[in-house]
């Protein structure tokens, strides 16, 4: 094997070794997404935390959320999130920085396996972290405890347990923070969690500082082991406010001693023991601001400073100049009101957006407001930013302050295409041309135009008239007395006034054996019997069988027979005959319609 | 074809609701010109501000629905908001399908079905016997009556959540008003949605029917106003 295939075999060898760069890429392939992560520090000793500080970056709006895999033998607090965005030649990059503490409960070494996010087809990952916890670690100092229990606040004696509630300004300004600092004093042990029941803040704005802080501190003379729960408050009224008294619910261990101390085999007894114990409530004077507010003062209550920044000194026409206020300091910076930004010669102007970062690490509630203003000029020349003015109250020298930026000049330069374009997207749709006549007219409601709901209205009406009136002449049309009424109502119309018609045209005979099919049948309508091809004695019969009189039966019989002396007699002499005996067929059948109708 | 049709012969009915010249038509409020907002989104696309163009060319495709300019560069806008947000499918602007009724004609279309039904059903009444005009005309009705339900369940939610556009560059949206986003959403320029309650200067945003948080009321237009702003108007 000769020296330089050698050297070959041991790169590929290296690269074989090498972890696949692709897996462990912290980018996404198109460079549109990555993901870093930091520990922060990765060996600590046991009880001590952690930071996890996981950083996205996306191109787009679409930010994913990293899910932390359970970690064994570790408790993880998610601490905060901090995100933000940029507009670059109009497209949207978003960040989003999330810190983790993490609490080991043991020794040894905490792997931390890759974090992945996917947003589309892009996908990053971190390398795998390792956290240390070991004794042999030397142990940071813990935050000391600041302030002791002011005069008159010690209790009498040395009790084993006691919690106590101070503020360190009794007398305030309105939105002027106040710090409540609730404590529990313990010289013997708690066992498990405290249970802390906050105290009524009605009349603040409540912003908690942080964990709960550990510490010793000596009270007549006694050591104590002590936690602290600090808050800031705002008063957002004047007058005098009370904070209610706050309520400590914990075990604790007490140890009985025996009762002969001179017995070897009598030791001491532990006895866990639960106790409750609450804050006396405390009086806060808050008084208004004074008189002399500044113009433009928005209530903001602090030290603050105020910090401008714009993205560039030049810019294109058509593209957004962008310009940053930053108000920095401490006090409640959550309810600061933005300071107006405004600018000569910008044709269009948008508030991009606004956040907060709240910094809750010291004793005072400090932080950052950022506002951002995007402008945008369409013709090239001058855009100028005119000045921001920010006014405060300062507490601590009971006065008004304020502070003003410079206004800021940015060069408008011509637009990078020229001549404004309707464009063309992917797949070649150009699109289309403004137009030089007028369109149709109409609304942009989407209510019914008033023609349409009357349409429509008498359409419903129209549709139940109708349905009412079918089901009605329906209904009508089924009843059999209806029917037959109907029927004799036709034979009335048609058949008589056929026959009367023969009558007066020289055709008696067919006129009157018409009128005597008529009479027959309207007969045999009225009394709901079938009387065409029965004998006299049977038609006789059955109509008395339904209720006819006799004089009836004989009045129709009579009928029929000039009727049937007409139909057989000679032509010439029975017209005025056949005329006389159809109007006598038709009032006996008109009669039986009367008396069908009721 | 016979869509096409079908659809000048739902518009020639409901132009029946519109009598009147052009003239005595744009005197009466309310009315606007589709070509007005149709140059006004035209133009704020070709500037590059989304925003507006998504909003001006809703408006003028709500009144003149199957004019294929302002479908195509309706298309093209909404292709350029989702190439904003970094979408990563890309793909070409779909134009939407010309066989569609504006609001107003949808209307007239369904009063004039309805009515027409109602007719047959009356000569059915007068005319017993055939079952072909009572089942014609019931149906002819029963359609009419379902298109203008349909019709007023859309003007009920326009009118509850009207539709609304991004004008803003971006909008970040809180959980809710007096809080503050965790993990912000964020609504890029043109994008669509619907608005619900409003305080103060927030107002409710809505995505599919359900609430996405709170936001500044003057980062949106609404479309039904899209006639109320000029092509300078911004967003405080």
């Amino acid at each position: 094997m000769t020296g330089r295939r050698v050297g070959i075999l041991i790169v590929a060898l290296l690269f074989l070794g090498l972890p696949p760069r692709a897996a462990r890429s912290n980018t996404s392939g198109s460079g549109k997404l990555s993901i870093t992560a930091k520990l922060d520090p990765d060996q600590i000793a046991p009880g001590e935390t952690a930071t996890l500080t996981v950083e996205v970056q996306s191109e787009g709006l679409n930010l994913p959320d990293v899910p932390l895999p359970a970690l064994s033998g570790v408790g993880v607090e998610r601490a905060g999130t901090v995100q933000n965005f940029s507009i670059l030649n109009g497209r949207v990059s978003r960040t989003s920085t999330t810190e983790y503490r993490l609490i080991p409960r043991g020794e040894g070494v905490v792997t931390i396996p890759p974090l992945r996010v996917a947003v589309g087809g892009d996908r990053a990952e971190t390398a795998p972290l390792t956290l240390t916890v070991s004794h042999t670690v030397t142990p940071r100092a813990p935050a000391p405890l600041r302030g002791a229990l002011p005069p008159g606040a010690a209790p009498a004696g040395t009790p084993e347990i006691f919690v106590k509630a101070t503020v360190d300004h009794p007398r305030v300004y309105w939105n002027q923070q106040v710090t409540l600092r609730l404590r529990l004093y313990s010289r013997v042990d708690v066992i498990g969690d405290v249970d802390w029941k906050p105290p009524s803040t009605d009349g603040f704005w409540t912003e908690g500082l942080g964990p709960a802080r550990q510490g010793r501190q000596i009270v007549n003379g006694k050591e104590y082991a002590v936690m602290e729960i600090p808050t800031a408050l705002f008063p957002t009224r004047t007058g005098t406010l009370t904070i209610g008294s706050a309520q400590v619910r914990c075990r604790v261990a007490r140890v009985i001693q025996p009762p002969d101390p001179w017995s070897m085999l009598a030791m001491p007894d532990v006895v866990p023991q639960d106790v409750s114990i609450h804050t006396d409530p405390i009086a806060v004077a808050v008084e208004p601001l004074p008189s002399g507010a500044p113009a433009g003062f928005g209530g903001a209550v602090g030290d603050f400073r105020l910090a401008f920044h714009v993205d560039s000194l030049t810019a294109r026409a058509g593209e957004p100049a962008a310009a940053r206020v930053t108000i920095a300091g401490t006090g409640n910076v959550a309810t600061i009101r933005d300071p107006e930004i405004h600018a000569r010669g910008a044709s269009r102007e948008y508030v991009v957006g606004t956040s907060t970062k709240v910094d809750r690490t010291g004793d005072r509630l400090a932080g950052q407001r950022e506002h951002d203003v995007a402008f945008v000029a369409d013709q090239p020349g001058t855009l100028e930013i005119l000045p921001v003015h920010f006014a405060w109250f300062d507490p601590e020298s009971r006065s008004y302050r304020s502070q003003s930026t410079e206004s800021v000049i940015v060069k408008v330069l011509p637009g990078s295409g020229g001549e404004p374009r309707p464009g063309v997207v992917p797949g070649g749709l150009a699109a289309a041309a403004a137009r030089r006549s007028s369109g149709p007219l109409g609304t942009l409601s989407l209510d019914p135009p008033a023609a349409s709901a009357a349409l429509l209205g008498s359409s419903i009406v129209a549709f139940a008239a109708a349905v009412l009136t079918g089901r009605t002449r329906r209904r009508r049309f089924r009843d059999p007395r209806t029917k037959r009424r109907l029927a004799l109502e036709a034979i009335l119309r048609h058949h008589l006034a056929r026959a009367s018609s023969l009558a007066g045209s020289r055709e008696p005979a067919r006129a009157a054996a018409l009128a005597e099919q008529a009479v027959l049948s309207g007969t045999g309508l009225r009394y709901d019997v079938e009387l065409l091809g029965l004998a006299k004695a049977e038609r006789g019969e059955a109509l008395r069988s339904r209720g006819a009189s006799d004089g009836e039966v004989s009045a129709m019989e009579s009928l029929l027979t000039a009727l049937q002396a007409i139909a057989y007699a000679p032509p010439e002499t029975r017209s005025s005959d056949a005329k006389h005996a159809i109007a006598s067929a038709r009032r006996s059948l008109e009669r039986y319609r009367k008396e069908m109708e009721t | 074809m016979r869509a096409h049709v079908l659809v000048a012969a739902f518009a020639f009915a409901a132009s029946i609701g519109h009598a009147g010249t052009r003239a005595e038509a744009a005197a009466l409020e309310g009315r606007v010109d589709a070509a007005v907002l149709y140059n006004a989104g035209t133009r704020a696309l070709a500037r590059g501000d989304t925003g507006p163009a998504v909003a001006f060319l809703l408006g003028a495709h709500r009144v003149d629905p199957r004019a294929r300019d302002i479908r195509t560069n309706l298309a093209i806008a909404r292709t350029r908001v989702e190439e904003s947000e970094g979408s990563s499918a890309r793909g070409e602007a779909r134009v939407s399908s010309a066989v569609a009724l504006s609001p107003a004609e949808s209307w007239g279309a369904a009063a004039a079905l309805a009515a027409l039904g109602a007719l047959l059903l009356w000569a059915s009444a007068f005319r017993p016997g055939s079952r072909f005009f009572p089942l014609l005309g019931g149906a002819a009705f029963a359609a009419g009556i379902l298109w203008a339900f349909g019709l007023a369940l859309r003007a009920r939610e326009e009118a509850r959540h009207p539709q609304a556009v991004v004008v803003a560059p971006v909008l970040d949206v809180s959980p809710a008003p007096e809080e503050r986003p965790l993990s912000p959403y964020l609504l890029a320029a043109g994008e669509e949605v619907r608005l619900g309650r409003a305080r103060g200067d927030l107002v409710e945003v809505r995505i599919g029917g359900n609430s996405i948080g709170w936001t500044r009321r003057s980062g949106l237009w609404r479309v039904t106003d899209a006639a109320r702003y000029t092509e300078n108007s911004g967003s405080r």
